[in-house]
């Protein structure tokens, strides 16, 4: 077996006082789609900022596609890496085209502008097939601003993915979409996996939707709490450890009328 | 025959205008200065620093005071003067809770009160105050020229080796840092090529109209285009175009030129603003 796409050992980061992360280890091989749930301020996104290099880590290391992260080799480790932060006040002021924003995602987009005047084809189509992951290739030429918010989404989406990563890292990807389009991006991150070897972390809040889909659970607060494999069940006393006593544990099952079925 | 007659005082006019050696002086300097404030405007308004640049004209009087005060010479005590100012407030906001625009405010104040104070302790006949103002393009002597040149290049070639980076990082400054873009440096450039177009920019327009011509090209551009590459050639049109017209009534009314070109920019946005707000239905 190669070097695992992502390792994490013994992560901590936070003051003394105030930790937001605890002595976090965790593996992750090719092909692997991992979910992280846990509750506000658990220190999910945390974890993502990390694995980019935009903040070091406190204690302990990371390990990319089998390089130890550092200042240095942060630029090309990151080449591979496919990254979604989570929706916020991000407000599109500038006038962009759909396919400008998809373009941001690829290596080469900040060469000078004499270089890159004429985009190759080559460019051209991993554009548009990242637009058709996301079924937006009709959206090609549209303005960006008056995208509405699950479609905002679904280019951000495009732009991670047209860099072919190796790791895709997403916050709350299905923050501005609906049940049906969640469903669809879930399954095109699990076909990415088995298809393309792509390893995915995903933060996400609602369990329920991602448990048919993701190879392994991460229950996150300040420490890792409890890994699930897929068809295990997390026991109860754990999300009462991460929540607290005030939550009610629902089952769902193939008559829950709040679950969408395909 | 009313149009004819119309189109022949308009040829003698620009015969005119393009036979005065006075404009022959300005019109090259006051181009160079449209295209480079034009292009850099785009990013003043992608990154929305149209107050920094606001400050830092205003703090390039007391790079002027410093230099009148201790015999230096003015325009290049002034650029470093200006980018050292930029920079300052590229790196001054995000650490101690003071935003942008306080930190702005601060420096604004406090440098044209240094500039005020040292400028009023110079003999009056040394210092042309109305034109630190209000800018003077016809008196561009040969040193200043030479110096506008050589900014102006360094402006340029800045620009077009990273325009995409920087719009990259106005459009979404996070994924720009997660996919390994120096974020850091490239904003403090983009800060100090800022502060290096305001010097320009006050050469011709003066301290208090510069603003406009950092602000006003990409405005107008903004409406029509939709692209980096399409707002840039649009905001250089539009900054070429009203430095020609602005020079033309200018020299035709002997208006001051430097307001002159702001104030046929502003009537361009305002045209333009109009126009696009008729045929433009979807938003």
């Amino acid at each position: 077996m190669s070097n695992p796409v992502v390792s994490l050992s013994h992560i901590a980061f936070g003051t003394e006082t105030s930790p937001i992360l605890h002595d976090i280890s965790l593996q992750l091989e090719a092909g692997h789609f991992m979910g992280i749930v846990g509750p506000n301020g658990a220190g999910k996104s945390t974890i993502l900022s990390m694995l980019t290099g935009r903040i070091m880590p406190t204690q302990g290391y990371i390990d990319l596609f089998g390089e130890r992260l550092g200042r240095f080799n942060r630029h090309h480790l990151l080449k591979k890496i496919g990254y979604l932060h989570q929706l916020h006040q991000h407000e599109a002021h500038m006038p962009v085209k759909v396919h400008e924003v998809v373009a941001m995602g690829l290596d080469n987009y900040t060469a000078p502008l004499w270089k890159s005047l004429f985009s190759s084809h080559q460019q051209k189509d991993a554009i548009m097939q990242a637009l058709a992951y996301v079924e937006m290739q009709d959206f090609e030429k549209h303005d960006f601003r008056y995208l509405s918010g699950g479609q905002q989404q679904r280019i951000r989406l495009a732009r991670a993915l047209v860099r072919q990563p190796k790791l895709l890292l997403l916050d709350e990807p299905s923050a501005a979409l609906d049940t049906k389009q969640q469903q669809k991006l879930y399954t095109l991150l699990r076909q990415l996996c088995d298809t393309q070897g792509v390893a995915v972390i995903m933060v996400e809040h609602d369990i329920a939707a991602i448990t048919g889909h993701v190879d392994s659970v991460a229950c996150l607060n300040q420490s890792i709490h409890y890994h699930a494999m897929k068809g295990e069940q997390i026991p109860e006393d754990v999300w009462h450890q991460m929540y607290g006593e005030h939550m009610h544990i629902i089952a769902h099952d193939a008559g829950c009328i709040g679950c969408h079925h395909d | 025959m009313m149009q004819v007659a119309l189109v022949a005082i308009m040829i003698d006019l620009l015969h005119e205008f393009f036979a005065s050696p006075v404009m022959q002086d300005a019109l090259p300097p006051a181009l160079l200065i449209a295209v480079v404030a034009s292009s850099i405007s785009v990013m003043v308004l992608a990154h929305r620093l149209s107050f920094l640049t606001v400050g830092v004209s205003h703090a390039s009087l007391a790079g002027m005071g410093i230099a009148l005060a201790l015999a230096l010479p003015l325009f290049p005590t002034a650029t470093f003067f200006c980018i050292a100012i930029a920079l300052l407030l590229a790196s001054l906001p995000k650490n101690r809770g003071i935003t942008e625009d306080t930190g702005t405010g601060l420096l604004f104040a406090g440098s044209m009160a240094l500039g005020i104070v040292l400028i009023s302790q110079v003999s009056r006949n040394e210092v042309d105050l109305f034109g630190l103002l209000f800018g003077n393009i016809l008196t561009v002597s040969k040193q200043e020229w030479h110096w506008l040149w050589i900014v102006g290049i360094i402006i340029f070639l800045a620009f077009i080796t990273m325009a995409r980076a920087w719009w990259s990082i106005a459009f979404d400054a996070i994924t720009a840092e997660a996919s390994g873009q120096p974020v850091t440096l490239l904003r403090a450039l983009l800060y100090g090529t800022v502060g290096l177009s305001v010097v320009m920019c006050v050469k011709l327009a003066g301290i208090v109209l510069t603003t406009g011509l950092l602000v006003l090209p990409a405005t107008c551009a903004w409406l029509w285009g939709r692209s980096l590459i399409g707002l840039w050639l649009l905001s250089m049109g539009f900054a070429i175009s009203s430095t020609c017209i602005g020079l033309l009534f200018s020299y035709q009314y002997d208006w001051p030129s430097g307001a002159t070109i702001v104030l046929t920019l502003c009537m361009m946005f305002i045209l333009s603003w109009g126009i696009s707000s008729l045929t433009q239905h979807r938003r």
